[in-house]
């Protein structure tokens, strides 16, 4: 019996973290922003457990997403951390 | 590896900090071969992690000139390498042996440990590589579900009907495209909401079928966008790992451990008015369904404080109150009802199914409580599933709590026989959990958090918001629909959306 990583869940899709340096690419892609991004908290469990992998997390970090989606196969999303949300 | 967790005061806490390394004598005794505690102030949250690389027993005469828990009480010594502050740590992360939940003074037990590994099962198959630089050298951009099919293609046909068929499918899907400032908001609850007006009237025709009884139809529906914090049926469908799920015998002990049983649930509580005494005698049907026996019983009365308790025969306890008082005696008696034996708090009841199309056991539940079954052994926690969104969003990520309204929104409508396009329902799950958290669609949530004032005045109570706004002097850009429409200006949708610039020619 352990404790559970969320990220295995099959209800969970997979999290990335996208490297500092290839974040211009990503706002470059979807012309936009971070303050435009989708958000997630950074006491989010998904982010708990990236943390755990890649160290603290600053708020301002993007994270990247692969859907699953019933349409289109796979897709990327990208939300970005933040400190608090309503 | 075994850790030891003990509660401490503040005052000894600073004093440890201060001075390590040192060495701390405990109340109580422990084995030799720990290396690292956890002290808690509050009982519930471990604040503070401490190594430890000397245990011996404390000698009155030898051992001076170093730190007291509790002065008379010394049994052990313990020498304090280093002290830090970590983040809080619940009770829940460790498993204490004897089977404690909870911590008295002190426990030993076990940290849980996690191996924390990325998912990443996706990648792009070879096959649609080729396809895929193909489309770049056109310009194309498809989804890869259209790039999986036309990669079966491109070995079947001859290079210049395959040339054909991707300028055929190119063009099916321009037309197909959303348009820049194109109201897809619009059209997305003009989608869900036609079918849900045949929703209303099906819903008396389905109720109460299912064996387990859960909402469904459009009252399911509404529950859904207005992200209620509790549904009116939480229930869960839970999955068991590969020794449970064809093991009658293990199922039937799993409900059993699953079911949260309180005293009155096995037993009859009988009070004595002129004796000051409660007796609990134990019903042998039901216990014995339940699987509960008189120690269990006795288990959970040794959490109740101000009480003596006595066990008279094999299924009755007597019961008396140190102060006697029968005010406090009414009182005892409606706290015994309630107080829990086994199980997992908030699931009032769980039911097996045998499914023959995966054959193996699935466990249907009353009542819901992901963070605790998902950590229950022979519970296959990557594939346990509650349909409580708030939750899945608290126990599983923000993430997971949009498929999960996606998944329920989706279940409630097919149910009832009705084809909403998929994308609208992706639309509304993604617009519900934009912010980072689920937010309802209505006043409460995502129209009540509107920018502009005038849309939010139109919206609902409309004196509320221009009052504030004229307080705050809020400025409106009128960038969206409904404030062009109060002031009569074109609206920024469609064609509504480009402004026309006229350059003048110098003479």
């Amino acid at each position: 019996m352990s404790k559970f990583n969320v990220l295995e869940h099959e209800i969970v899709p997979e999290h990335h973290l996208v490297p500092v340096e290839e974040e211009y690419k990503v706002l470059k892609m979807l012309n936009v922003t971070k303050e435009n991004l989708p958000r997630i908290s950074i006491n989010d469990p998904a982010v708990k457990a990236l943390e755990e992998i890649h160290g603290k997390l600053e708020p301002g970090r993007i994270i990247k997403i692969i859907r699953k989606s019933p349409t289109a196969g796979y897709y990327e999303y990208y939300r970005v951390i933040v400190k608090s949300v309503i | 590896m075994n850790v030891i967790l003990w509660k401490d005061t503040k005052k000894n806490i600073s004093d440890i900090e201060k001075k390590a390394p040192c060495y701390y004598a405990i109340d109580f005794d422990i084995p030799a071969d720990i290396t690292k505690g956890y002290i808690t102030t509050d009982k519930k949250n471990f604040e503070y992690e401490t190594s430890i690389s000397e245990i011996k027993k404390y000698d009155e005469n030898t051992d001076k000139d170093l730190l007291f828990k509790k002065k008379p009480a010394s049994v052990t010594v313990i020498k304090i390498d280093s002290i830090k502050k970590i983040d809080k740590k619940p009770i829940s992360d460790f498993k204490l042996n004897d089977n404690k939940s909870e911590i008295d003074s002190f426990a030993v037990g076990e940290e849980f440990t996690v191996e924390y590994k990325e998912k990443s099962e996706y990648k792009i198959p070879e096959k649609d590589e080729d396809v895929i630089a193909d489309l770049k050298a056109r310009g194309y951009n498809f989804p890869l579900s259209v790039v999986d099919k036309l990669a079966k293609y491109k070995k079947e046909l001859p290079p210049d009907k395959y040339e054909k068929l991707l300028k055929r499918v190119n063009l099916e899907i321009e037309k197909r495209e959303v348009d820049p400032y194109e109201a897809v908001g619009i059209i997305a609850a003009q989608s869900i909401g036609e079918p849900g007006t045949q929703m209303t009237m099906r819903t008396f025709h389905f109720a109460g079928v299912v064996e387990m009884n859960v909402t469904l139809g459009l009252p399911r529906l509404i529950e859904i966008v207005d992200a209620r914090r509790i549904p009116s049926t939480p229930s869960m469908t839970i999955y068991l790992t590969k020794e449970y799920k064809n093991d009658g015998e293990k199922v039937k002990q799993l409900i059993k451990n699953l079911e949260n049983t309180a005293i009155i649930d096995v037993a009859d509580i009988i009070t004595d008015v002129g004796d000051m005494s409660l007796t609990i005698k134990l019903d042998a049907y039901k216990s014995k369904d339940r699987l509960v026996n008189i120690s269990d019983v006795i288990n959970a009365l040794d959490k109740i404080k101000g009480i003596i308790y006595n066990q008279v025969d094999n299924e009755r306890i007597l019961i008396k109150l140190q102060q006697e008082s029968f005010k406090r005696l009414y009182q005892l008696q409606e706290q015994l009802k309630v107080t829990p034996i086994k199980g997992v708090p908030k699931i009032k009841r769980a039911i097996a199914r045998y499914d023959n199309s995966s054959n193996e056991w699935i466990l249907y539940t009353q009542g819901s409580n992901l963070k605790d079954v998902l950590n229950i052994e022979g519970v296959d926690p990557t594939r346990t599933y509650t349909n409580d969104i708030i939750e899945i969003e608290n126990v599983l990520g923000i993430e997971a709590a949009r498929n999960a309204i996606y998944r329920e929104a989706e279940n409630t409508l097919s149910e009832q026989g009705l084809d909403v396009d998929k994308r609208h329902l992706m639309l509304v799950s993604d617009m519900m959990t934009f912010s980072g958290a689920v937010r309802a669609v209505g006043r409460q949530g995502i129209s009540g958090r509107k920018s502009s004032v005038l849309a939010r005045a139109a919206f609902e109570i409309t004196s509320k918001h221009l009052l504030k706004a004229g307080l705050l002097g809020e400025i409106d850009p009128l960038s969206g629909v409904a404030e062009n429409i109060i002031v009569g200006q074109p609206i920024t949708l469609g064609t509504g959306a480009i402004d026309l610039v006229y350059k003048g020619q110098k003479k």
